[in-house]
């Protein structure tokens, strides 16, 4: 059972959570990532830790509400609650080394996965550039990263209530395509990594591949023990499996199979948004 | 005393739900003994002497079987006296028994070369054993005797930690906490249980029963952390410097994948992760419980061990056409004898000498046929006594909307990169006949040193393990004394 110390709404559908792990807090490395089960009939699903203190015992988590889990926790939670279990942390932390002069994106909430990797980036001396595309409400972590990275770029997109969502997430593919083919071709990067949609992971490391620029992608197949246990997030990499729970979350990009990852990824959007429908009208039927 | 004794050649049937009925739900399927029944079938016994009895050889855990058997008979008109008594004999041996009278292999084990089997049918050692654990369990008779127990341990005051609370993990930390050990057992995930919890069924093993015997454990003082990693929220180095001594038993968690074009296509499920869906998250109760599993019209499942047959059953019981698929012949197939007839009963066809060596997918990039190249059998035997197969050239394919691989487990890879840690070629630790490790004080056990085996010798492993630690923090407790 964690504590959660702090519960806020930092922008649209992205909640905040400070939440005493200290067994998390004193291990987790940047990259690193935990899986979290919220309630006792629930899933369990991984998040990745943004910031944390070893001394005090607590990790920040900021969940994008875009299931029944996300959306329950974000109705039901407060602060003073507990969630039920924290496991990690796990995965493999991101490649501590001085590449020069790093592109890091993250598209929609992808960009607190990013957050702590570039910061520790920057700290060993790297040159810095963060990316973070989405749509216009949803803009999180801006001051934090103008502070953490030699420099960070915010392009939005506004939301256009009479298309439906994955008609307006294609605007935000185009914006982030664009965008990092602008980055490209004024300046040199030694590595660009990105975290967000597999879809827009690849449809970025096809402008990157162009420039011949090593990309690393950190995965987000989906989980279920996060141990190597399942194989549940097994992708395909350099023509071999891999899980990318315990030989990722990073990999090379130019290495990943995306075909396989995307299709993946989707296998069960029908049931997720089966449930996600069914407890949005039990909660609006008026609760239990 | 020597009394005559008319022979009973039949066994006392154990009540089972009709397949009919059963593959609707996730209910248990035997019902097991009433204390009535129980009796019947424990007169039966021949009462083998102690030193002779082959049931009690047969036994990886060398329980008194005919002890326990004849407290039965011996107390028939006091039920709860009667299963008191045979609980302690038990005890003694086992400290899970509810859980070993379901998943045993007792045709392989105890029941093997029961001498009642000469004439007639075998003793049904694991219903009796299973319904001394449940009578127990009903009736707060094991509880009673667990509460007799506690008081007459003596603190030792030194600690040890348990990584993994599987088979082999809950039964050291047991025998341990009895020895006056104060016991911390890691758990990666969010129940305690192991295999226990995510593998075995609940029509085969109700979880229920799995959480009361954890919840014995904490009433002997065991602590449990779940959501605790060894290797990563915790490394082996700070156990050591927290722990008196450490004991190993995190099992064989990395499921082996079939090396064939297509595997990670959608609607293929590895054993592990289909059961861990279906019994530890419960998504056969998907929507009410969150996490889903798809289970198609037509499911492949490929390989005959118990682990394949817990998969076709839990698949059969989502309505789907289950088909078993092995490379080798009906005589190799490992699973339990029960869990084969089971399947059967339920309906789930098994297809022999099929290797399978393509996965063919659609155009959304999931599966919808396997094809498999036919196999023959030669009369040359393997390492194992199972006849070798060879390729026949001839190729079949098979539609399935679902597939699940289960041609076994490896050792978990987060723990055999424990720095000093020994391990084989295929991931085994390395241990000594103390099953103490490459490491000094750490000691393992179960799959982890196994690579893939049963409950019970898990169980073995985890109380012998017991037995190795209680001596050596005992020499280590003298040492200090000595230097005191």
């Amino acid at each position: 059972m964690y504590k959660i110390l702090e519960k806020k709404e930092i922008a649209m559908r992205n909640v905040w959570y400070k939440i005493q792990a200290p067994h998390v807090a004193g291990k987790v490395k940047p990259g690193q990532f935990v899986i979290v089960r919220a309630f006792s009939n629930g899933e369990r699903i991984p998040l990745t830790p943004v910031m944390w203190d070893a001394e005090e015992g607590w990790i920040v988590l900021i969940t994008f509400i875009r299931g029944k889990t996300t959306m329950k926790m974000a109705a039901e939670l407060k602060e003073g609650d507990y969630i039920l279990n924290v496991a990690g942390p796990l995965g493999n932390p991101a490649e501590m080394k001085k590449f020069g002069k790093i592109l890091a994106i993250g598209a929609y909430t992808g960009i607190v996965e990013t957050f702590p990797i570039a910061k520790a980036w920057h700290e060993i001396g790297n040159y810095v550039t963060t990316l973070h595309v989405t749509f216009e409400p949803m803009v999180v972590l801006k001051e934090e990263l103008e502070r953490a990275v030699d420099s960070h770029i915010v392009e939005t997109v506004p939301i256009d209530p009479n298309l439906d969502f994955p008609t307006n997430m294609k605007n935000v593919t185009k914006r982030l395509t664009e965008t990092v083919r602008e980055m490209l071709e004024k300046e040199d990067y030694d590595l660009v990594f990105m975290v967000g949609p597999a879809g827009d992971q690849r449809a970025v490391f096809n402008v990157v591949k162009e420039f011949g620029i090593p990309m690393k992608a950190d995965l987000h197949p989906i989980m279920v023990d996060g141990t190597g246990m399942c194989g549940s997030c097994r992708v395909t990499v350099g023509g071999e499996v891999k899980f990318a729970c315990i030989d990722g979350p990073e990999f090379d990009a130019y290495q990943v199979d995306w075909d396989v990852l995307i299709a993946r990824s989707g296998y069960y959007t029908d049931m997720e948004q089966r449930a996600m429908q069914e407890y949005m009208k039990a909660i609006q039927g008026g609760g239990e | 005393m020597v009394r005559k004794r008319r022979i009973i050649k039949e066994r006392v049937p154990t009540p089972e739900r009709p397949a009919e009925e059963r593959i609707h739900d996730f209910k248990e399927v035997n019902l097991g003994y009433t204390f009535g029944l129980a009796v019947k079938e424990a007169e039966r016994c021949l009462q083998c002497p102690y030193n002779y009895a082959p049931c009690i050889k047969g036994c990886p855990v060398h329980i008194d079987i005919p002890g326990f058997i004849s407290k039965l008979v011996q107390y028939r008109d006091d039920p709860d006296k009667a299963v008191k008594e045979a609980l302690n004999v038990i005890w003694a041996c086992n400290s899970l028994p509810a859980t070993t009278g379901r998943v045993c292999p007792q045709e392989d084990q105890c029941e093997m070369n029961c001498v009642m089997g000469k004439v007639g049918d075998k003793i049904n050692i694991g219903k009796l054993e299973r319904f001394v654990a449940d009578y127990a369990r009903e009736k707060g008779i094991d509880e009673e005797l667990l509460f007799e127990i506690i008081p007459k341990i003596e603190k030792t005051g030194q600690r040890v930690a348990i990584i993994g609370a599987g088979p082999a993990g809950l039964t050291a930390a047991g025998e341990l906490a009895k020895l006056g050990y104060d016991v911390t057992i890691y758990e990666a995930l969010h129940e305690p249980g192991g295999v226990l919890m995510y593998g075995i069924p609940e029509f085969r093993l109700p979880k229920s029963i799995v959480e009361k015997e954890i919840d014995k454990l904490r009433k002997l003082g065991v602590k449990i952390l779940t959501d605790h990693i060894v290797g990563k929220t915790v490394t082996m180095d700070e156990l050591l410097q927290n722990y008196d001594a450490v004991f190993i038993g995190s099992g064989a968690g990395t499921p082996r994948l079939i090396n064939a074009p297509g595997i990670n296509l959608n609607g293929i499920y590895t054993a592990n992760e289909f059961l861990t869906r279906v019994n530890l998250m419960k998504a056969y109760l998907f929507p009410e419980y969150d996490t889903p599993v798809k289970v198609g019209k037509k499911v492949i499942v490929i390989g005959a061990g118990n682990t394949g047959m817990d998969a076709a059953r839990s698949a059969r019981r989502f309505g789907a056409e289950v088909t078993i698929a092995y490379r080798r012949g009906e005589e190799d197939v490992s699973a339990r004898i029960e869990e084969v007839e089971h399947a059967k009963e339920e309906g789930i066809k098994f297809a022999y000498f099929l290797n399978p060596v393509e996965f063919i997918g659609d155009e959304n990039g999931k599966v919808k046929a396997v094809k498999f190249e036919k196999m023959k059998a030669l009369d040359e035997r393997d390492s194992r006594g199972k006849r070798k197969i060879v390729g026949t050239g001839e190729y079949v394919t098979l539609e399935a909307e679902t597939v699940i691989i289960a041609i076994g487990k490896h050792p978990n890879r987060l723990i055999i990169n424990t720095p000093g840690l020994e391990v084989d070629k295929r991931g085994k630790i390395i241990v000594d006949e103390n099953l103490m490790t490459s490491i000094p004080g750490v000691f393992a056990g179960g799959d982890a040193i196994r690579g893939e085996a049963t409950v019970i010798l898990a169980m073995g492993d985890g109380r012998r393990a017991a037995k190795a630690i209680h001596e050596y923090l005992t020499k280590k407790r003298e040492g200090q004394k000595a230097n005191a």
